[in-house]
């Protein structure tokens, strides 16, 4: 009898093996990127409000790496 | 729009590894793994000797990005080129088609085992919830969405490596090259943004070289 039940486990168990896999398919389409959706860095819940504030700051530090403005 | 570009100034260059450090420092980059890299030419050669800081440019046209056979590449709006590390399978395409060696992978496992890729994000993160430790622990700082640039740029002391928005950088260079009146010519520029009179670099390809001409024989 226990050897019987053990049996019955065995093949459950192999038949059953496939049924815990994740699929591993890839949905992406060529040309087209599969990456998840990125955040932007402006908008609610971020320093900057808009795009037109962030891209002022970022403009602002990148006038800054001229030293002639700077120095001179 | 911005469109972040990166510029090195081979005649300013001092190979100080600034800017290879702040990177390392910024986004604590594992042993082995390089997103920048200092480049010297012509290494003790008096006069000619010039180096560069090398890393991802994040081309127009990315050769990665259309390599990539899980498609785990994306550009954000202001021409970052970024990609999803759940993704990658770490295949190694990219580094093959990368024209700068940018793709970095780590070798931590036993046989060497090659693991997701690694690159300059320009400091961007990637696609994760911005400043989150997911972020932080797979891509690095965030500094883009914080109103900063690059760490590796802001960090250079002779403002060799500039990054930024590509109108700002060109006035930058421009004045500089004007008023020393030398050192006009940009490494890699044209390669990852392609030249101006045209189209992008990787959507003309060079032609094949005419065969040449058999010799005629003497008799």
């Amino acid at each position: 009898m226990k050897h019987n039940s053990l049996i019955l486990i065995g093949v459950a168990a192999t038949l059953l093996a496939a049924c815990g896999e994740q699929p591993q398919t890839i949905t992406a389409k060529p040309g087209q990127s599969a990456a998840k959706a990125d955040d932007k860095p402006f908008g609610a819940g971020t320093q900057y409000a808009d795009r037109a504030s962030w891209e002022r700051q970022l403009r602002a530090r990148a006038d800054n790496q001229n030293e002639y403005k700077r120095v001179n | 729009m911005a469109r972040m570009k990166f510029i090195c100034d081979a005649e300013r260059c001092i190979e100080c590894n600034g800017c290879v450090t702040a990177c390392k420092n910024e986004h604590d980059v594992p042993w082995g793994v390089n997103r920048r890299r200092v480049v010297t030419l012509n290494d003790g050669i008096v006069g000619a000797e010039r180096s560069i800081s090398v890393a991802c440019m994040h081309c127009s046209d990315a050769p990665c990005q259309a390599v990539c056979p899980v498609n785990c590449f994306y550009k954000t709006e202001d021409g970052v080129v970024l990609h999803d590390k759940d993704l990658c399978i770490g295949c190694g395409y990219c580094f093959y088609a990368c024209p700068f060696g940018a793709p970095q992978f780590p070798q931590a496992g036993a046989f060497g085992l090659r693991g997701k890729m690694d690159k300059c994000t320009f400091c961007a993160g990637g696609p994760e919830k911005d400043g989150s430790k997911a972020e932080i622990e797979k891509y690095g700082r965030n500094r883009l969405s914080e109103g900063k640039l690059p760490a590796c740029a802001e960090m250079c002391s002779t403002k060799a490596l500039l990054a930024g928005d590509g109108d700002v950088l060109s006035d930058i260079y421009r004045e500089r090259v004007m008023r020393r009146g030398r050192g006009g010519d940009l490494w890699g520029h044209a390669t990852a943004y392609g030249r101006a009179d045209s189209k992008p670099a990787g959507a003309a390809l060079p032609t094949a070289p005419a065969a040449a001409q058999p010799a005629a024989q003497k008799s």
